[in-house]
């Protein structure tokens, strides 16, 4: 235990140190504000009627988030995607700046075990992506105050913000496997890579009906709640993140 | 007897290429050990092998008496390293980067951060971002690293790169002060013979990853070619005059060393070069013949081989001429 405090409190001041926090954080910013800036458009006929494209795709949002409960669901949809990117950047950072800054030697002939190392970049990385689905969580509810949107209600927020918290640990379990990818790719580039390729992989594994097996597929397939998943579904993300785990401690 | 350091047969192969070729080395405690070889010989290699850091194709290396394995925490905790450039995170300062090299060392007292920069002139950086360090303050960092929690062994790659002068007989007299006061082991490769051979006890000589050598510093002294340079009155005025009056100028006195059992090269230069035990061990007695064949000599001076032109010599590069002519004076 005192091995994992000391290694956090190393993982933790470089994180803080860094600009890569506050970074992502104002990018986990985008979605939100850039949805309620589409449904600001969409509600104000007088500003679209000269936004041409821009208003075409804002009148089409009005659609999917007309009112609350459309507008948390939506939310829930940008947190299981737009989060899904920021955590990959986020794990990939802790894991690959190593071997981007070459500090990865002064890690290897040290008398603490190498899980304690790994595990508290693990934890880093996991607390780093809650604090990003903080900032994305609260900043949709902020905007959806300021829209004055119809149709809230205390426990509808607060029974879509669990869904949501169900959706972000389904997400950093999937990510989980992205620390190996970090470390076989020694940087940033592999994983960035495999994220882009995976969830366009997700897309046309649910097109072919097997979504609800596929682990990056399935917070997306929760988010947009159209049917239960099976409890499959679930295992498959958190056999994914164990697995990804156990092969980044033994690589 | 003790051996911080021990390899029986290490190989290591890069697909088709052998970086390190059946390596068996002894380093004795209390010793340093300079690890000598060019460029691609194979000393990062065996470094990283040292280390755990990679994994042998053949043999096994012991350090401090445990047999090396990769991810084990064994025996690292009495082993200082620094492998190839220096690397810190460059965020954090100078001080952040030495707290978490103290808090990878469980049993360091928090007091050893303080007490290393100062030893190392790096309490003024304390503050400063790694990243805006110099190379050779870089550098200090990465030795600091290493000497923070007083290991018994240091393995140290190329320690004086990048460091100035100062720089550099600081580390000497900190490298010095470990083995000498504190009973350390330093093992270091450098390709800077003549650093090495100032600091080191022993030397082993590695090329195409292959142990050439390993010989004691006195050794080196020995093995390295000496040879005795004459120039006579005859020589001096050989350089003004015409070649054929030079060539039979010179030329006397090369006979009448000969005549009394000295072979000697004559050089373009008038200059005379005797290369024979007898004569660049009594050069008395080479100055003694001349002076009865009546070309006195002006200049009489034994000449040792560079170490940089031995360790080509040894490895076979060019540069390393049979016979080891210093640089100014090579023969055509």
């Amino acid at each position: 235990m005192n091995n994992f405090t000391a290694m956090l409190w190393i993982e933790l001041r470089k994180a803080t140190r860094s600009h890569m926090p506050l970074s992502t954080a104002l990018g986990s910013l985008f979605m939100p504000c850039g949805i309620a800036f589409l449904l600001f458009i969409a509600r104000n006929p007088e500003i679209s009627a000269n936004l041409g494209l821009v208003s075409a795709k804002a009148n089409l949002l009005t659609y999917a988030a007309m009112d609350w409960p459309a507008y948390l669901g939506l939310t829930a949809k940008i947190l299981a995607v737009g989060g899904f990117f920021f955590f990959v950047m986020a794990i990939s950072w802790v894991f690959g700046r190593e071997f981007a800054d070459g500090t990865v030697k002064d890690l290897l002939a040290v008398p603490v075990p190498r899980p304690s190392i790994l595990l508290a970049k693990f934890f880093v990385a996991a607390l780093w992506s809650l604090a990003l689905a903080a900032v994305m969580i609260l900043a949709g509810l902020l905007m959806g105050v300021l829209l004055r949107l119809p149709g809230g209600s205390l426990p509808g927020v607060v029974s879509s913000s669990l869904k949501m918290l169900v959706i972000v640990g389904l997400v950093i379990a999937g990510i989980l496997p992205f620390a190996l990818f970090a470390s076989l790719g020694r940087g940033y580039l592999l994983p960035l890579g495999l994220a882009i390729i995976l969830v366009m992989a997700a897309n046309l594994v649910v097109l072919l009906g097997w979504g609800e097996f596929f682990p990056w597929a399935v917070p997306m397939l929760y988010a947009q709640g159209e049917s239960v998943l099976p409890a499959l579904s679930y295992w498959s993300v958190i056999l994914t993140g164990l697995a990804g785990v156990l092969a980044t401690v033994l690589w | 007897m003790n051996l911080p350091i021990e390899t029986d047969n290490l190989t290591r192969d890069y697909r088709q290429v052998r970086a390190v070729d059946n390596l068996s080395l002894r380093v004795r405690e209390g010793e340093i050990y300079g690890f000598l070889g060019p460029n691609g010989a194979g000393k990062t290699t065996t470094i990283r092998m040292l280390l755990g850091m990679i994994r042998p194709t053949a043999g096994e290396a012991r350090v401090l008496g445990t047999r090396v394995r990769l991810g084990s925490p064994k025996p690292w905790s009495d082993v200082g390293y620094m492998v190839e450039d220096p690397h810190a995170y460059p965020e954090l300062t100078v001080w952040e980067n030495l707290e978490a090299a103290r808090r990878l060392h469980p049993g360091t007292p928090p007091r050893a951060v303080g007490e290393i920069l100062a030893r190392l002139n790096l309490t003024a950086y304390s503050n400063r971002r790694a990243a805006t360090l110099s190379h050779g303050n870089a550098q200090r960092l990465g030795l600091a690293k290493a000497l923070l929690h007083s290991p018994r062994l240091l393995i140290l790659d190329e320690p004086a790169n990048g460091l100035d002068p100062a720089g550099i007989v600081e580390i000497r007299q900190l490298l010095l002060e470990l083995t000498r006061d504190h009973g350390g082991t330093v093992f270091m490769s450098s390709h800077i013979l003549a650093e090495v051979a100032r600091l080191a006890g022993r030397i082993g000589i590695i090329h195409q990853g292959r142990l050439l050598q390993e010989l004691d510093a006195a050794d080196l002294e020995r093995n390295r070619s000496r040879r005795l340079l004459v120039r006579t009155r005859e020589s001096e005025l050989a350089e003004h005059a015409q070649p054929a009056q030079h060539a039979q100028q010179a030329q006397h006195a090369q006979h009448a060393l000969l005549a009394a059992g000295h072979p000697a090269e004559l050089l373009p230069d008038g200059t005379l070069v005797l290369k024979n035990t007898l004569a660049v061990e009594h050069p008395d007695e080479i100055n003694r013949l001349l002076v009865a064949a009546g070309a006195a000599p002006t200049h009489l001076v034994v000449e040792e081989e560079e170490l940089e032109q031995y360790f080509l010599r040894l490895v076979g590069l060019p540069g390393g001429l049979p016979g080891g002519l210093p640089g100014g004076l090579q023969d055509e």
